[in-house]
């Protein structure tokens, strides 16, 4: 994990998060790089693109990726609920700002998340892949894990999760 | 605007006539007996002589004058159009701009040689006929009495073609006092009257200071083919009435006195509008409709005194519309400034036919991709690099006409320019068949100006961009054509000042190939919108060559193979629906594309054609930029987004797979 | 109401200025752009004057004249060409093809003017 990928706590030792769940994770991601929420959009896939960003939607007259963050945390695909949303990140991504949907099963709440609450990822038990998360946080109500999504979409980029299959031997 | 001031409007039409004078002019010096291109060529001068007359432009309708008069002796076929008079009145086209933009000051010593080698040119000494000078009015006798008795008859036909008698005899009446008497003796009976026949005469007596012109001039139009008696009801004078010579005020007194100052008013320079298609403004109009809408909403909301979350509501979706509408309007008046670089090419048409001239080289210019649209301060910003490399080619990498045929070449020389979209970029390829870059020379130079030290390792590709370097041209220019200061770093540099970037590609013997590419904020593309399974995609339509059903027999008897059948070629193809795994069933009907670059061709095979769409490439995230098949996206009228194919990269894909297949038996 | 005329020149800066001083004297002016243009306009409306070049593409004026006289709508319709000083040949074809008038070119606005209160009356 990048030093510079740290939880960022501010000087009172906290950080403002969204909170939302993905499969049954629950995730945080920094309230600043928060665009938009929204309902789901119609999707249009993108053959031969990483399976972590496997379709696009049309967010306001820009094209934008939807990541489906179960991809990166190993878990199954399910289909979508009424609670699910879009979470409009931006984020910088080879050096350009972009626009990013998280794909959520559903949004909680902002919060703030305390620094003495942190742990270290563990070094094993865990169902994913260790880089993909900054850190966790312990909360009453269960472990809020921090992804690390710059490292997440470098290593979709790179084949990670492997591809949407093509035909043909593409 | 020059949707209110005509000299503005004027000024643009002069350029767009100019153009295309110089566009026929051009395509006549290859085909000299082209009637049809003289015509055009007569027919744009006499128009540019007569609307330069009427907006004042006086200088400009003279000298146009004699090359309409020198032209009409080649239309009428009495002198026979030789490259030489071609080439004089294109010297007379620049002349003529000249003439549109200023008013022709200090000028008059370039348009009286251009006329003397005009005259040389049609072959005799024949002086030219002298400009439309303004007609001496006819004097022409005039009485003035104190009154008239007159008769008229305007012909039956009159009215209907629109004459008017109870309005001429309005007009008399302004003249004076007027007694008007019908004289129906000749009214037919009335079942053989024809109502729209005039067969009614009149008889005026006319009281007042008027003269004979007066009254004719009431008459003007019909004089010829009526009947008018008129004579004075008393005269002033016993003494014989003496023609009095009277000039009339003709009209073009009256010209001369249209404020010259209006020709000279400082206009707005004609390139700075911008030809837009309506469909564009269209869908600006709608988008302005929205706006409006929104905008009554948001209006409405702050009235209503709506508060807490119920406003917040409605706010946050005003708010998102106005933001939507923000993004649209701007890529639509982005849109608006894009023009295909076939403006651009035109220009280098007169530039290589100047330069076979004089090189003394058969140059011939090709041209591709022209309706590939560029924002117009690009097109502006790349003339003078290109006009350096088009220089270039003639120059230096086109061979003789003799060196040609000596190593089997044709012996016209060709420059090609061509433009296409790739994605987020615009790329322009000047190349010539020319000698190559000749390695050595460049070598020699760049040592000579210490770019390099001798014997310093270089890979070809690192030799070739020695001439971009600043240092390189430094040594003598060779000619004065690539002179003006305009040297290949100054080309990149510029190329570079639009985010671009310039590579050369060079064989020797077989000639040069120099590609600009220039990002563009927003590129447009005319596609065919295809449906493949659940996903629609845009193929760019210049790449389209035709559309074919695909019938279930047909598509039968595809299974296995990697081509089919076209006509008398065998083309390879491709079915979408397994390249993209859509994992859908194939429709029952479905379609073949058959898309082709650089003379390569490939069929693919869709479910549905839905229709042409106009739209802007959007890029994608730099998470789905290298996916090769797909060179952007583009927000479809429903919202939807539909995914551009890369016409390049899938017509490989086919013809690499054929290969495959047929390798494996 | 004001009078409606039709003006037909495949010149755009001859249609603005025309249209400038027609409308400039209360006149309410419509534009076509050759003598197809024109004929499917005056089809369409009765104007109370038509003013036409004769020298246009798609249509040139003398055609586009006969046709409109055969017309039933625009029975009576004064129809003024455009033609240079010398011409009378092509005044006297105007005219055989139904033409009412004519205004040389070149002309300023007042000429124009002069001619459409002589053919429309006040």
């Amino acid at each position: 994990m990048a030093e510079s990928n740290k939880p960022q706590w501010n000087e009172d030792g906290q950080l403002e998060v969204l909170t939302f769940d993905v499969g049954e994770e629950r995730l945080a991601v920094e309230a600043v790089m928060i665009r938009e929420i929204l309902d789901l959009l119609p999707e249009t896939k993108v053959p031969g693109a990483p399976v972590l960003v496997g379709s696009i939607v049309n967010f306001r007259g820009k094209i934008i990726p939807i990541a489906d963050l179960r991809v990166a945390f190993g878990m199954a695909i399910e289909p979508s609920t009424p609670d699910s949303r879009i979470v409009v990140i931006e984020t910088e991504l080879d050096g350009e700002q972009t626009h990013i949907g998280l794909r959520t099963d559903k949004v909680h709440e902002v919060a703030l998340l305390n620094q003495r609450d942190a742990a270290d990822t563990p070094a094993v038990g865990l169902r994913w892949r260790r880089d993909y998360a900054r850190g966790l946080v312990r909360r009453p109500d269960g472990v809020i894990v921090l992804p690390d999504l710059p490292q997440i979409f470098q290593s979709a980029q790179r084949g990670g999760e492997g591809r949407q299959p093509l035909g043909l031997a593409y | 605007m020059s949707g209110d001031d005509p000299i503005a409007a004027f000024r643009v039409e002069a350029g767009d006539l100019l153009e295309g004078l110089e566009q026929a002019l051009l395509d006549l010096s290859h085909q000299l007996d082209n009637r049809g291109l003289i015509d055009a060529v007569f027919r744009g001068l006499h128009t540019l002589k007569g609307s330069g007359a009427m907006f004042g432009f006086d200088a400009l309708a003279t000298f146009t004058h004699h090359c309409e008069s020198a032209f009409d002796r080649v239309r009428k076929g009495l002198t026979p159009a030789t490259p030489e008079l071609v080439s004089v009145i294109l010297s007379a086209m620049d002349h003529m701009r000249a003439l549109v933009e200023g008013d022709g000051a200090g000028l008059e010593a370039v348009g009286s040689d251009i006329l003397a080698r005009l005259q040389a040119a049609l072959g005799d000494a024949e002086q030219p006929e002298s400009a439309a000078a303004a007609p001496v009015a006819a004097p022409s006798a005039t009485q003035s009495a104190k009154g008239w008795k007159l008769f008229f008859r305007l012909p039956p036909g009159a009215m209907a073609n629109g004459t008017n008698p109870l309005i001429l005899l309005d007009e008399l009446r302004d003249l004076g006092e007027a007694q008007v008497v019908a004289v129906v003796d000749d009214l037919p009976n009335l079942p053989d009257l024809v109502p729209t026949d005039c067969m009614m005469g009149w008889q005026v007596e006319l009281r007042g200071n008027i003269s004979r012109e007066d009254i004719e001039d009431v008459f003007i139009f019909v004089m010829d083919d009526m009947e008018l008696r008129l004579e004075p009801l008393e005269s002033e004078e016993e003494a014989p009435v003496a023609a009095q010579v009277e000039t009339l005020p003709d009209q073009s007194a009256a010209l001369a006195t249209a404020d010259p100052s209006a020709a000279k008013a400082a206009t707005p320079r004609a390139s700075e509008s911008v030809r837009v298609p309506a469909e564009r403004l269209d869908i600006l109009m709608d988008r302005v409709g929205e706006l409006v809408i929104v905008q009554s909403r948001l209006s409405q909301l702050a009235n209503s005194g709506v508060e807490g979350a119920a406003g917040e509501l409605a706010l946050r979706s005003i708010s998102e519309e106005i933001e939507r509408l923000a993004s649209e309007l701007r890529d639509t008046m982005m849109v608006l400034r894009m023009v295909p670089v076939a403006s651009l090419f035109n220009r280098f048409r007169r530039l290589v036919h100047d330069l076979s001239r004089e090189t003394g080289k058969t140059i011939e210019l090709v041209t591709e991709g022209e309706s590939t649209e560029v924002d117009k301060t690009v097109t502006e910003q790349l003339a003078d690099p290109i006009v350096h490399l088009i220089r270039n080619s003639c120059d230096h990498g086109l061979e003789t006409a003799e060196e040609r045929l000596k190593a089997g070449k044709p012996a016209a020389g060709q420059v090609k320019l061509a433009a296409q979209h790739a994605g987020g970029e615009v790329l322009i390829t000047i190349s010539d068949d020319g000698r190559g870059i000749d390695r050595a020379r460049v070598r020699a130079k760049a040592e000579a100006n210490g770019l390099i030290q001798p014997g310093q390792v270089l890979s070809d590709f690192e030799l070739l961009q020695l001439i971009f370097h600043p240092g390189f041209s430094t040594a003598a220019q060779i000619t004065n054509l690539s002179g003006r200061g305009v040297g290949m770093d100054v080309v990149k540099r510029t190329i570079e000042g639009l985010r671009g970037s310039i590579d050369v590609a060079s064989e020797q013997g077989k000639g040069s190939t120099i590609t600009l590419r220039i990002p563009l904020t927003l590129a447009i593309i005319e596609g065919l919108l295809v449906r493949v399974g659940d996903g629609r995609y845009v193929i760019p339509l210049a790449a389209v060559e035709e559309c074919i059903e695909l019938p279930v027999s047909e598509d039968l008897r595809m299974r296995g193979r990697s081509m089919i059948q076209l006509r008398d070629a065998l083309v390879p193809f491709l079915r979408l629906r397994e390249v993209f795994n859509t994992g859908t069933e194939p429709d029952q009907f479905q379609k073949i594309v058959v898309i082709s670059t650089g003379g390569e061709r490939v069929g693919l095979v869709v479910d549905q054609i839905i229709g042409s769409h106009q739209t802007v490439i959007k890029s994608m995230s730099s998470l789905h930029r290298e996916i090769a098949s797909f060179s952007g996206a583009t927000i479809l009228g429903d919202g939807g987004v539909a995914l551009i194919l890369d016409v390049m990269h899938l017509v490989a894909f086919g013809q690499q797979r054929e290969a495959r297949l047929r390798a494996v038996g | 109401m004001s009078a409606s005329i039709l003006t037909v020149d495949d010149s755009s800066s001859v249609r603005v200025a025309t249209r400038i001083a027609l409308t400039g004297a209360g006149y309410s002016v419509t534009e076509a752009v050759d003598g197809m243009d024109g004929l499917n306009k005056a089809r369409a409306a009765k104007y109370d004057m038509i003013l036409t070049d004769l020298n246009m593409p798609n249509m040139d004026g003398l055609s586009m004249i006969r046709e409109i006289r055969k017309l039933g709508n625009q029975a009576g319709t004064p129809i003024i060409f455009l033609t240079t000083e010398s011409d009378d040949a092509m005044k006297q074809a105007a005219k055989a093809a139904g033409a009412t008038g004519w205004l040389v070119k070149p002309f300023v606005p007042d000429q124009l003017l002069k001619i459409a209160r002589k053919v429309l009356g006040r």
